[in-house]
Parts: C-alpha cells; sequence; structure tokens
C-alpha cells in the first residue's frame, strides 16, 4: 500500500482494490466505487460512485495526465518502495562499505561536503578492474577511511554519509 | 494552375515555406489548395511534424541550433534551388522581415512572397517609420528625442504634454522608464531616469513620449499589389498580452464604433499606400481610453493572427500574397471587402499561467482538436510529436467564428473545454477563465489587463469531487495500482473489505 | 435446485425476542473481540510508539491488500486462561490477502508482555501454521516477540506440539514448496531466531529488528563478550555479512513494502478445481439467523432455516428428504463454491448416522467439500437402539468423516454434545476449519445431567458411608460442579483453549465460510479411501 500521486505541491495517497465489475477507489477514508471504460475515440467514461463523466487519460513512465471538465491536470506516481526508502531518508545507505577488498586509487569527496546521489565518492581498484563508489542518496559525508593508495578488505566501511 | 481562374497560369509552379509549425501548415495548405507544390525546409527536431508530413517535398536543414537552422537564408535559398521551388514564403518570425533574405531571394530568381526589401527596411527601423509615417501627415504619439536638439529637449518634453514617458534611448525591457503625470516634477525626473540609463545601460540620452493610460493594441490588415492599389481588411484587437506578447486577438474591435472603426482602417491605409506597400502587412496603432489612436509600427509579413481576419471576411490572405506576389492587381476593391460577424483567435502556448506563463515542455501524448461550426484549428502539433524548448512555446491558434461578439465567446468556451492535449501544461484553462472575466466579456480590457488581474492566471482551489476523479483516473491508468487491485481473486473482491 | 421455503414468521413475538438475545449475545462477543484486539495498557502502545512501532493491527493492515477481507483466526484464544491477561494469545494469526496472493499470517502482538510466548500462544501459531500445511497457504510472518514466557516453559517448549512444532512446520512447509516470508520488527532471540532463518525470505527493520541465539546481556553471562543489539544481529550485519536476514528497511512501513512486493513475487498456485458457479446473495437474509436461533440451548429449530441464510439464492439440493430425517444433507452453492451440507436437526438415529456416512461419500466421490451444521445432543441410546446397532452405524459415520478427502469445515451453531461433536467432523476430526456460534456450547454432556451424574455417585457414596444428605447439601455438591461445567463447555471455554479457529458472530458465517474454502482450494483433493466399515 502506500500509493501516492503528487499533484501539483500537494501529495495524495490513494489505494485501489476491486468488487464485482468495479474498482474501488480508497481516498482519506472514503471507499467509492470507480470505473474507466475507453471509447472508440481515446476519451474513456470514469465513473466515480454515481457520478460519470467524460476524461481522457494518458500516461508516460510515472505520469498521468487527465483531462477532465476542460481543464488537463498533472499526476505523478509515487510507488510505495520508493516513497518510504526516500521517506526513512538518513539511516537508509549511511555506510557505504567495499564491494571486494581492494585499494583506493582516488578520493573524490571530503568530510563535510555536501554530496547528491550518483555523485562520485571514491575510486577504487581490485582485481585490476577499477570501480566506482558513487553517493546512494543526497546527504553530507561524515567521514573519508581510506586515503588514496591504502588497501582494505571486503565490507570495509568506506564512507560514512549523514543528513544534509 | 493559374493565377487566377480563368487567367494566365502562375510564373512559379512551386512553393517553398521557409518556416516550421503551425504557419508552415497554414501557408503549405493554400499552396496545396490552389494546385502548386508545396516544399518545406526542417530542422531534425521538426522531423514528422504535421507540415513535414504535408509538404510534397521536405528538405532537412541544419544549425548549431533549431532556431539558426530556420535563420539560415544560405541552406534554404540552396534548398530552393535544389528543390526547384519558384517562390519563398517566409511566414512570420524568422527570416519574414529580414530585407537582405527578400533581397537574396529576389537576387537569385525567386519571388520572395512578401513586400520589397526597401519597404522591409523602412517599417523595421522604428524610428524612421515613424518619421516617414509623421512626414505623411498620419498621427504618431507626440514625442521629443533628445538627440536631435539636446539644448531645447525639455523644453520639446514639456510640449509632448501630460502624462508622459520617459525612457532611455539605450533601453529595453522597461528598465529606467518613468511615467510623469505632472509636469513640475518633469526635469527631476529627467534626471533620475537619465542617471538610470547611465546605470543600466552605460547611456544617459533619453527620449519622451506621451503616455498612453491602459492603452488598447488594435492594428489594421493591409494588403497591396504591385500597381500601387492598396485596401485594408479591416482592424484586429489584440489588447489582451502577457508578457509583451498577444494572446487573444479578435476582429471587430469592440473599442470602436463605425465612424471610429473607418478612421482607423482608412488611417492605416493611408500609411501602407503612402509606403507603396506592396503584399499583406499590418500597421499597428496604440489605442487610448480618449478614442485616439496613434501609430507603433508596421509589420511587413503575414501576421500571426490574420486568420481572426480571414474568418469575418471569407478571404484567404495567403491565397492574396501569393496572386500579388506572382504580379496580379488586387483583385478586391475596398467595398468588395465585407466583414461578418465575430472572429476570436486564441493562442494555445505550452506554457504555466500560474508559473508567471513559464513555458513548458513534454510528450503530445493526446491530442483533440475542438470541432464544430465556427471553430478553426491552425497547428503544426500532431500526437505523439514533442513540444520541445527549442522554439517558441505556441502550440496551436484556435479560431472561433460567431454572430457576434458574445455567440464567439460561447463557443469559444465550448472549443477551449473541448481541447485535449496531454503531455504538457497548456494555457487553455487559463484562456477559458480569461474569457469568463466580466472586462474580457464586456470587451474592456487593456494591454496591463492581465498584469492588473492577476488572478485569471491562479490556478483556482480544486473541488474535492475534481480531486477524486483525477486520483480515481490516475489509480485505474497506473499499472502498479491497477495489477495490484486485479490481482485480488474474485471471491475476496466480492466479499470487500470485511473482517470477523 | 430450488429455494428453501422459509416457515419462519419474521414479525412474531419469539422471532423478535430470539433476534433481540442473540443479537445481544453477539454484540457481547463483539465487545469481548474488541477489548482482547485494542485494550493494552498505555504504558505497552507507549513503549511501542517510543520505538517507531506499529501496533500489529496497524502492521497487518498495511499488509493486507486494501479493500479485501480479513479472516481473523481464534481473536479470543487465551482470554480464559492466565488470568485474562495475554488477550488473543499474544499473537495475530488469520488470512488474508496480500498482493493478490492468500496467505496466512502469524503477527506477535508487542503489546501483550513484550509479545512473550505462552502455551496458547505456541498453540495458536502452531494452528496456524497447520492450517497453512494442510491448506498449501503461503505465511507471512511478522515477528516481534521476547521469547518464551520463561515460568511457563515447560508447558511451551519440548512437547510434540510445543514451541519446536513451529519451527518443524515451517520447515515442511518450505519441502512442499509453500513459501514463506518474515518480517523482523522486534528482536527474534533464541527460538524466536529461527522463524526468519527459516522463511523463504525475509525483510529486517534497521534499530529495531534483531536476529541472535543470545541477546547481548546472555552472551556477556555465557562468554563475557560485550555487544550492542546491532553488532550482534542488527539490520545491517545480518543483510552485508552474515546473510542470515535478506532485505534492510529503514522503517516498519518499509519493511512491510518490501514484503509485500516479495509476495508479489511469489507464483500464484493453481486451484483445485470444483463445481464453481457465479456467486449469489441468499435469499433470506443473513441477518435472520439471530432470530431462527432459541433462547436455550435444550430448545431445537430447524436447520434448514439456518442453510437457507448461509447459501447462494437460498437454493437446497435435499438428498433423502424422508429418510433418516434428523440429519439434513444436501448440496448448496456458497459463494459460488458447491457444497454439501449435514446439519442436525435432532439427536442421531441409526438411520440418519446410516444416511450421513452414505452422503459423505457421496461428496467424496464427486469431490465437494463437506460443511457440518452442529447442533447435536448426540447418538440415540437405548436398548431398542443398541439392538439395532447405533453403535456400529455411528462407527460408520465416524469412518467416513475421518476418512473424508474432501476438505471439512464445522460451525458449532448450538449444541455439541457426546458423540455427536465427533460423527459432526468436531475438532478431532481435522476439519480445515472450525468456527462456533457465541451462544453454542460444547461437552461430553449436558451441564445439568452432569451436575446429576457427579452429585449421584457422591450422594451414592456417602449413603454407602450410611449418611443421609439434605437438599442444601445436594445443591452444595451440585451447584459448584454445574457451574465449573457450564464454565467449560461455553463457546468462550472452547476458543480460548483453541478447539476452533475462532468464534463468529452468525451473520460473518457466509463469508468466512467462503474464505476459508477458497482457502482449501489450495490443496489437491485426494481420491476417497476408507478403512474398513463396521457392516
Amino acid at each position: 500500500m502506500h500509493h501516492a500521486f503528487k499533484l501539483g505541491e500537494a501529495e495524495h495517497n490513494v489505494e485501489l482494490s476491486r468488487g464485482p465489475g468495479v474498482y474501488r477507489l480508497h481516498l482519506g477514508g472514503d471507499t467509492i466505487a470507480v470505473k474507466l471504460a475507453d471509447t472508440a475515440d481515446g476519451r474513456s467514461w470514469l465513473s466515480i460512485g454515481d457520478r460519470h463523466v467524460e476524461v481522457v487519460v494518458a500516461t508516460r513512465g510515472d505520469e498521468v495526465f487527465v483531462q477532465f471538465d476542460g481543464e488537463a491536470y498533472e499526476l505523478r506516481y509515487r510507488h510505495p518502495l520508493d516513497r518510504l526508502a526516500a521517506s526513512a531518508g538518513g539511516a537508509a545507505e549511511d555506510s557505504i562499505r567495499a564491494p571486494m577488498p581492494g585499494s583506493i586509487v582516488a578520493v573524490q569527496a571530503a568530510a563535510g561536503d555536501a554530496v547528491t546521489k550518483g555523485q562520485t565518492l571514491l575510486v577504487m581498484e581490485s582485481m585490476k578492474m577499477e570501480t566506482t563508489i558513487l553517493a546512494p542518496r543526497d546527504g553530507v559525508v561524515d567521514a573519508v577511511a581510506f586515503e588514496k593508495g591504502q588497501t582494505f578488505d571486503r565490507d570495509a566501511l568506506l564512507v560514512m554519509l549523514k543528513q544534509a | 494552375m493559374s493565377a487566377d481562374a480563368a487567367t494566365k497560369p502562375w510564373p512559379f509552379d512551386s512553393v517553398l515555406v521557409a518556416n516550421r509549425g503551425e504557419i508552415a501548415v497554414r501557408v503549405l495548405r493554400t499552396v496545396q489548395k490552389l494546385g502548386l507544390r508545396g516544399i518545406v525546409v526542417y530542422h531534425s527536431a521538426d522531423r514528422g511534424a504535421l507540415a513535414v508530413t504535408m509538404a510534397d517535398q521536405a528538405i532537412e536543414i541544419h544549425g548549431s541550433t533549431p532556431v539558426a537552422a530556420y535563420l539560415d537564408a544560405q541552406q534554404i535559398l540552396a534548398a530552393a534551388k535544389s528543390s526547384g521551388a519558384g517562390a519563398i514564403h517566409p511566414g512570420y518570425g524568422f527570416l519574414s522581415e529580414n530585407a537582405g533574405f527578400a533581397r537574396a531571394v529576389e537576387a537569385a530568381g525567386l519571388v520572395f512572397i512578401g513586400p520589397r526589401p526597401e519597404q522591409i527596411e523602412l517599417m523595421g527601423d522604428k524610428v524612421r517609420a515613424r518619421n516617414f509615417v509623421e512626414k505623411s501627415g498620419f498621427p504618431v504619439a507626440p514625442s521629443a528625442i533628445e538627440d536631435d536638439d539636446p539644448a531645447s529637449f525639455v523644453e520639446r518634453a514639456r510640449k509632448v504634454g501630460a502624462p508622459l514617458l520617459i525612457k532611455p534611448s539605450a533601453g529595453g525591457g522597461g528598465k529606467g522608464m518613468r511615467i510623469v503625470r505632472d509636469l513640475s516634477i518633469l526635469e527631476t525626473e529627467i534626471e533620475r531616469a537619465r542617471s538610470e540609463g547611465q546605470r543600466y545601460f552605460g547611456d544617459g540620452r533619453l527620449y519622451v513620449e506621451r503616455y498612453i493610460e491602459n492603452p488598447r493594441h488594435i492594428e489594421v490588415q493591409v494588403l497591396g499589389d504591385a500597381y500601387g492599389k492598396l485596401v485594408h481588411v479591416f482592424e484586429r484587437e489584440c489588447s489582451v498580452q502577457r508578457r509583451f506578447q498577444k494572446i487573444v486577438e479578435e476582429t471587430p474591435s469592440p473599442a470602436l464604433d463605425e465612424a471610429l472603426r473607418s478612421r482607423i482602417c482608412e488611417t492605416a491605409a493611408g500609411i501602407a499606400r503612402a509606403a507603396g506597400y506592396r503584399n499583406a502587412g499590418t500597421v499597428e496603432f496604440i489605442f487610448g481610453q480618449d478614442g485616439e489612436f496613434y501609430f507603433l509600427e508596421m509589420n511587413t509579413r503575414l501576421q500571426v493572427e490574420h486568420p481572426v481576419t480571414e474568418e469575418i471576411t471569407g478571404l484567404d490572405l495567403v491565397h492574396e500574397q501569393l496572386r500579388v506576389a506572382a504580379g496580379e492587381p488586387l483583385r478586391l476593391a475596398q467595398s468588395d471587402i465585407i466583414s461578418k460577424g465575430h472572429a476570436i483567435e486564441f493562442r494555445i502556448y505550452a506554457e504555466d499561467p500560474a508559473r508567471g506563463y513559464t513555458p513548458t515542455i513534454g510528450p503530445v501524448l493526446r491530442l483533440h482538436a475542438p470541432q464544430g461550426e465556427g471553430v478553426r484549428w491552425d497547428s503544426g502539433v500532431v500526437q505523439g510529436g514533442e513540444v520541445t524548448s527549442a522554439f517558441d512555446p505556441m502550440i496551436a491558434k484556435l479560431i472561433i467564428r460567431g454572430s457576434d461578439r458574445g455567440d464567439a465567446i460561447r463557443r469559444a468556451d465550448k472549443a477551449l473545454r473541448e481541447t485535449v492535449l496531454l503531455g504538457c501544461k497548456t494555457n487553455t484553462a487559463f484562456l477559458r477563465r480569461l474569457i469568463a472575466h466580466p472586462a474580457f466579456v464586456a470587451g474592456d480590457v487593456h494591454t496591463g489587463f492581465l498584469d492588473a488581474n492577476p488572478q485569471i492566471a491562479t490556478d483556482p482551489p480544486m473541488p474535492s469531487a475534481t480531486l477524486q476523479a483525477l486520483l480515481a483516473a490516475a489509480a485505474i491508468s497506473t499499472r502498479p495500482m491497477r495489477d495490484a487491485a486485479d490481482a485480488i481473486p474474485d471471491l475476496h473482491a466480492a466479499i470487500g473489505a470485511w473482517s470477523n | 435446485m430450488k429455494r428453501i421455503e422459509s416457515k419462519l414468521n419474521t414479525t412474531s413475538a419469539t422471532f423478535l425476542a430470539n433476534a433481540a438475545h442473540n443479537r445481544k449475545l453477539s454484540d457481547d462477543f463483539k465487545e469481548k473481540q474488541r477489548a482482547a484486539r485494542h485494550d493494552r495498557p498505555q504504558r505497552d502502545v507507549e513503549r511501542l510508539r517510543a520505538q517507531n512501532k506499529l501496533l500489529v493491527r496497524e502492521r497487518i493492515q498495511q499488509l493486507l491488500d486494501p479493500g479485501t477481507p480479513f479472516l481473523e483466526l481464534s481473536s479470543l484464544a487465551a482470554n480464559e486462561a492466565y488470568g485474562g491477561e495475554v488477550p488473543g494469545a499474544a499473537v495475530v494469526t488469520g488470512i488474508g490477502i496480500v498482493s493478490g496472493r492468500e496467505v496466512v499470517i502469524n503477527a506477535g502482538d508487542g503489546t501483550v508482555k513484550g509479545g512473550a510466548w505462552y502455551p496458547l500462544t505456541v498453540k495458536k501459531a502452531v494452528r496456524a501454521l497447520d492450517i497453512a500445511i494442510e491448506n498449501r497457504l503461503p505465511v507471512v510472518h511478522l515477528c516481534d516477540s521476547a521469547g518464551g514466557f520463561l515460568p511457563q516453559q515447560a508447558e511451551l517448549f519440548a512437547d510434540k506440539y510445543y514451541a519446536g512444532r513451529i519451527f518443524r512446520n515451517q520447515c515442511m512447509l518450505s519441502k512442499m514448496g509453500v513459501q514463506q516470508v518474515a518480517v523482523v520488527l522486534g528482536h527474534c532471540t533464541a527460538g524466536g531466531a529461527y522463524v526468519p532463518a527459516l522463511s523463504d525470505y525475509n525483510v529486517i527493520v534497521r534499530g529495531t529488528g534483531a536476529i541472535f541465539l543470545a541477546g547481548p546481556p546472555l552472551v556477556k553471562a555465557a562468554t563475557g563478550e560485550e555487544n550492542t543489539v546491532d553488532e550482534l544481529g542488527g539490520a545491517d550485519m545480518h543483510t552485508s555479512i552474515s546473510g542470515t536476514a535478506d532485505y534492510p528497511a529503514s522503517s516498519e512501513e518499509e519493511a512491510i513494502a518490501i514484503a509485500r512486493d516479495v509476495v508479489a513475487q511469489f507464483n500464484r498456485q493453481t486451484k483445485t478445481k470444483i463445481e464453481w458457479q457465479q456467486p449469489e446473495a441468499p435469499y433470506y437474509a443473513p441477518e435472520e439467523l439471530y432470530g431462527v436461533l432459541p433462547q436455550d440451548i435444550k430448545q431445537g429449530f430447524d436447520i434448514h432455516e439456518v442453510i437457507a441464510r448461509l447459501v447462494d439464492g437460498s437454493r437446497f439440493h435435499e438428498y433423502q428428504p424422508n429418510y433418516g430425517k434428523t440429519l439434513i444433507c444436501g448440496y448448496a452453492h456458497l459463494w459460488g463454491y458447491k457444497v454439501g451440507i449435514l446439519g442436525n436437526n435432532g439427536v442421531l438415529f441409526n438411520d440418519s448416522a446410516l444416511k450421513g456416512a452414505h452422503f459423505i461419500e457421496l461428496c467424496n466421490q464427486n469431490r465437494t467439500p463437506l460443511i457440518f451444521l452442529q447442533n447435536i445432543t448426540g447418538f440415540m441410546v437405548g436398548r431398542e437402539y443398541e439392538r439395532r446397532g447405533i453403535t456400529k452405524d455411528g462407527a460408520k459415520m465416524l469412518m467416513a468423516v475421518s476418512c473424508s478427502e474432501v476438505p471439512k469445515f464445522t460451525v458449532m451453531c448450538h449444541g455439541s454434545f457426546g458423540a455427536g461433536n465427533y460423527g459432526m467432523s468436531g475438532r478431532a476430526f481435522d476439519s480445515r476449519f472450525l468456527f462456533a456460534w457465541p451462544q453454542s456450547q460444547i461437552s461430553v454432556m449436558g451441564a445439568e445431567q452432569a451436575a446429576n451424574v457427579l452429585a449421584d455417585v457422591k450422594i451414592r457414596q456417602l449413603a454407602k458411608q450410611g449418611k443421609q444428605l439434605s437438599a442444601e447439601h445436594i445443591a452444595a455438591i451440585r451447584d459448584p460442579v454445574l457451574g465449573e461445567f457450564k464454565r467449560k463447555q461455553s463457546a468462550y471455554w472452547s476458543t480460548s483453549e483453541i478447539w476452533d479457529d475462532g468464534i463468529l458472530a452468525p451473520s460473518d458465517t457466509r463469508n468466512a465460510l467462503g474464505m476459508a474454502i477458497s482457502a482449501a482450494m489450495n490443496a489437491p483433493i485426494g481420491d476417497p479411501k476408507y478403512g474398513v466399515f463396521r457392516m
């Protein structure tokens, strides 16, 4: 559960289940029977409870575009696992450990540096192969445990992150 | 193939459109209707655009940016040569008001569908144009240019009369401009404006002009042939603007009565005639709340908003352009041109009015153009295309014709409501709010109208029923959610959220 | 299949009085259930909140698909035990829908004694896993337990059906290819550590979840080694070093979401095909069951009236309508599933027993699940009936019930006395699910009868000693026996002891049976084979 859509700045928690011949929308404690029937010309009939309205819906990735009552709206879907991982923030992926034994080729971040997700923190070498260690999330470097040239074991703590 | 049904043949059998988007489509449509071959140049960013698909031949041009490609006269001329085009229609924007291009086209032995290069030059220079109009005896806003005689500047400025506007000669974008409503502080304001001009532009020279409070923008379509004959095709009012760009244009102007209408149209025709203007052009006026109007500038090309004129007159302005360019005399006398009903054009922009009209981009996932009596949709965008930041964010023009203004507004609301464009945010909802505004309904607008009424651009609060509908449609259309719901076994779906 | 024609007048004084009485019993049950689910010492709730933990019911709600049913099992287990201090036996079990799959949920309740395992906790968890095994249902374990309750370790540790059975059942499930996922939401210490370890997948919450054979204090006592919880068995250690746990999560919500995603990877089982048609609501409202049931356990009622309020369209094909009429047998559909129903309309005679055995054989032959609706005072006694072989006819019925391969479902509708309990597939006869209505009673004989028997024995003993008893003396002997008997024959006692899978409000029975049958269809139905029927 924990599915949500962002509409403008607001995030709306919403769940979908189904009953015989209909879907059920769970929204803020309400359960509403809903149905979306496509027509030949690309429009759809949306039934919500006993209301029936015409809509046009298009999706691209997690973006959902809905034309309703003469206006177009854009919603962005957020998957529960993404949302929950993001909301957990800090605790997750604070400790970046060595995937295999090796040595440090380059250190590209220092304690106190603000880093963004995907930024290179370290380059290590192992079995004659270089591996780049990237920041798993946005944050601030708490500590870098090794210097250039030093060697380490598998699972050695390489970098610690803290909250920005 | 003939320039005029029963008379002589066209001097060219193919026309290259040196433009893109909706105007390329618009021009091609007439070109092809007349049995001529339509050629278009395009940058790869426009591959798959409607103009490219509908053209008889499309030639790719290149550039460091997409815009640069369409501004590259050499490539376009080369394309014309290779495709055997006999004429070039420049559309609007890009090279349409480039006298050098017009000249190069003619030098290449091709027909330029537009005015003569020197007319472009005359009207393209604002100061020259203004002086020309003034000398020809037509109204220009009273003004004083410091450079003309610095010593008498203050005295001449005072003669312009209040309210007046002091502008830095080197300026632009409203910086350093000062409005003076009380002439007693004229000199101190001039000094302030001078120091601001110095600060912003490193140039303290100034000029002043009459400040028109809450002005309207009214323009007149003219059409002239190569033989000195010139008619006007009535006015268009383009007062509703945002960020100095027109978004709604209509004709007739609700500000004019018959006498004033005929006066402003005749004035425009007079100016164009004085310039010996050939082809289609537009004379723009600034129109005060007091009914006075002054020459603003002349656009020596087909305007974006030309369709409203076509809708009330039944003319095909591109056809007339082609005829005139082909050397035909105007076939219309002024009295042949009759205005009937009311037409309004809406520019559908990829933009977010609530965020200062910032342009938006995105794919065109769904496109349903409105249809019906009096509804015209001029667009170069097709479903499956993409709105990019490479060009102007105008997606389409929706032109509505009605028996009168009220009828046109009603039809427009319906058509805007029916317009579906999904994938990037557009201004259609904003346009609906605009035309529902009492001042617009009353025809009581001016160029500062949207700035004075910012709430029109603001998204209204969403009713909970709307939110419900959106979330319902989105949830059902989102695979992870729908799949999860579909995965519920029938029995448990039927029992629902029961527990013992 | 023809609709049962109800003979009840739903506006009669009797019906209305019954309805009021039984509705009140049902309300009392729901109130006990509410208290068992939600009434907790404030400090226990606050302690969990302080650890960013969710309450067990919140966890289950997040785990289940929205808008789907949850069949909770034995909600009042242990309610008559341990001074009532271990509501629900400190564990929530049930069948629900997770990522579209029917699963058994086994969730420790950290608000009851820190989720400590009492003997009945173990019994309830073992029963849940037995259900998983019998019906081949995947299991989601939500682990939050302090471990075995030491003062009662002798009653929960070593015997065949004690705590070890939980782990043995987990192994059996795995061997059968039935998948399990455990979510470690608290400390899984000692035996508890095997729950996630024996699951195919497990998720552990960083900070609050831990798995170890011995916690830091015990390790220190044993070897002198000092450890933090995280070092010894925290999420990062187990997911990156030991491999004991699979997925780290930063919050309970995330852990549960991951578990849902894991369940979504389980292959959906192909269900056993039995006769099925589109479901139809009963023509007679299930709510009317309250008026059908009498107010006194000794009072009879027509079981047809109950069947009419449980089955699709109230339609029933009655088998042998004129033979052995104290046992009603026939076919119906329930939530679309074809079922064979056996319901009591009086004491079991020779013919009723033979009819029942025959019908059970029919249902096994045509693969029709069986529903037993118990309201039975027993088999008929007396010289005449013994001469006719009532015992051997009853034995035939027991043989048929025991060897039945189609799944059986039993509802204790009213009385369940004597060997009738066995013949109608009582707890010992491995019904897949067994539910009881609030006013139902189970005992070897009726309470008054039993009290009188016991009083008589006492009186005769005393009489041998030449003692004469006054009416007061007799009452003094009889009344406590009666009281104790009544307490232990009540549905609340049975359910506390987990002799059933929970009490149901009668109007909930249709849905519960629907879910139970659906769950049972995850397991194949074997070919019928019986022992020797004494002819």
